[in-house]
């Protein structure tokens, strides 16, 4: 569910891209987003195939990166990747400290759009 | 002819929220006051805990309070009842409060004459984590029925938060509740957190919260 309000969200920025290179069409959307934002992939692309009919991005396809949750050591500061289904067993693997401070994770981010255009038409990247 | 080409965007999702928090947190510079948000899931004791701190801070700060609901305007009528002056939104299905919602409400509350504005977000331990809202405190509510566990279950929660208050210390002889574990759950993705056990019913552990809260506002105030 809540992944409906973000995927709106998508639709506005990525409109106003492709609109303003002058895109016939939108085919791929690619994001990077944090495991910890809990989203599920098959829920973005129904929400998406919800919101986009009549609009460029009709019959686009959504591709998600998921970006691992890493913490930094409260300790020693080595950068680690934490195991979102075992929270509670996590810790720095150089020197054993338990508690860290999340740096990675919680990515919501639209990383670029393939579109389509006519050829005479100018794409201004 | 069609053309196949590639655009970076390389922009934050939700950028439309993060611009208008941005503008919030100007504004809570420009009209001088301390913007603290308060999540939970349903039932926690969001209400009751802003109603104490309201009575605890009478006399000291002028407060107003920013009331998030999905249905119904019971809890902004019981801030009205103390005479505080209540907003309340209605999000009609929206599971979260957003940064434009709170602009909006900012502009109904009288902020010249204030010193906090409280928002009480929707009871959802998801949604309202997502979005930023400009506050200078962001926080959350765990009562102690809720189990020790929700760090695990919840992390985005618990890592976007300032403040974490365990509510209803008062019911601890009732259920399994392990503080121990609650930090050690916590603090494995949030080191910088600070927990309050407390209860707005009984008191206990509020004082120690208020003096803490009293600082970072005060600490505020000290940059206008």
């Amino acid at each position: 569910m809540h992944e409906l309000p973000i995927t709106k969200s998508i639709f506005k920025s990525v409109i106003a891209k492709a609109e303003s290179v002058g895109a016939k069409s939108v085919r791929m959307v690619a994001l990077e987003i944090g495991v910890l934002r809990d989203f599920i992939p098959e829920f973005v692309q129904k929400y998406w195939n919800y919101i986009t009919p009549g609009s460029i991005a009709e019959g686009s396809v959504i591709q998600i990166k998921e970006i691992d949750a890493t913490a930094s050591c409260g300790k020693c500061g080595t950068i680690y990747r934490i195991d979102t289904k075992n929270i509670q067993d996590s810790k720095c693997p150089e020197c054993g400290y338990d508690y860290g401070t999340l740096i990675t994770g919680r990515e919501l981010k639209i990383v670029g759009i393939e579109i389509e255009s006519c050829k005479e038409d100018k794409v201004d990247k | 002819m069609k053309d196949i080409a590639y655009i970076d965007l390389k922009q934050c999702i939700l950028q439309d929220n993060e611009d208008i928090a941005n503008e919030v947190r100007d504004l809570t510079k420009e009209k001088k006051f301390f913007l603290w948000n308060i999540m939970s899931s349903p039932g926690a004791g969001k209400t009751t805990f802003i109603l104490d701190v309201i009575s605890r801070l009478n006399g000291k700060y002028s407060i107003g309070v920013i009331e998030g609901d999905i249905e119904s305007t019971i809890d902004a009528e019981k801030m009205h009842r103390l005479g505080v002056p209540t907003v309340q939104l209605r999000t009609g299905g929206d599971c979260h409060l957003d940064a434009a919602m709170i602009k909006k409400a900012l502009e109904n509350l009288p902020l010249e004459e204030l010193d906090i504005v409280i928002v009480e977000n929707i009871g959802n331990l998801v949604c309202p984590a997502e979005f930023d809202l400009g506050a200078d405190l962001p926080s959350m509510l765990l009562s102690v029925p809720e189990g020790d566990d929700k760090a695990i279950k919840y992390p985005l929660m618990f890592s976007v938060c300032d403040a974490l208050m365990v509510t209803k210390i008062d019911a601890l002889g009732l259920f399994e509740f392990d503080f121990d574990a609650l930090e050690k759950n916590t603090r494995k993705i949030n080191d910088n957190l600070r927990i309050f056990p407390l209860s707005a019913k009984t008191g206990k552990g509020m004082e120690v919260f208020i003096e803490w809260l009293c600082k970072k506002i005060n600490s505020k105030k000290e940059t206008f």
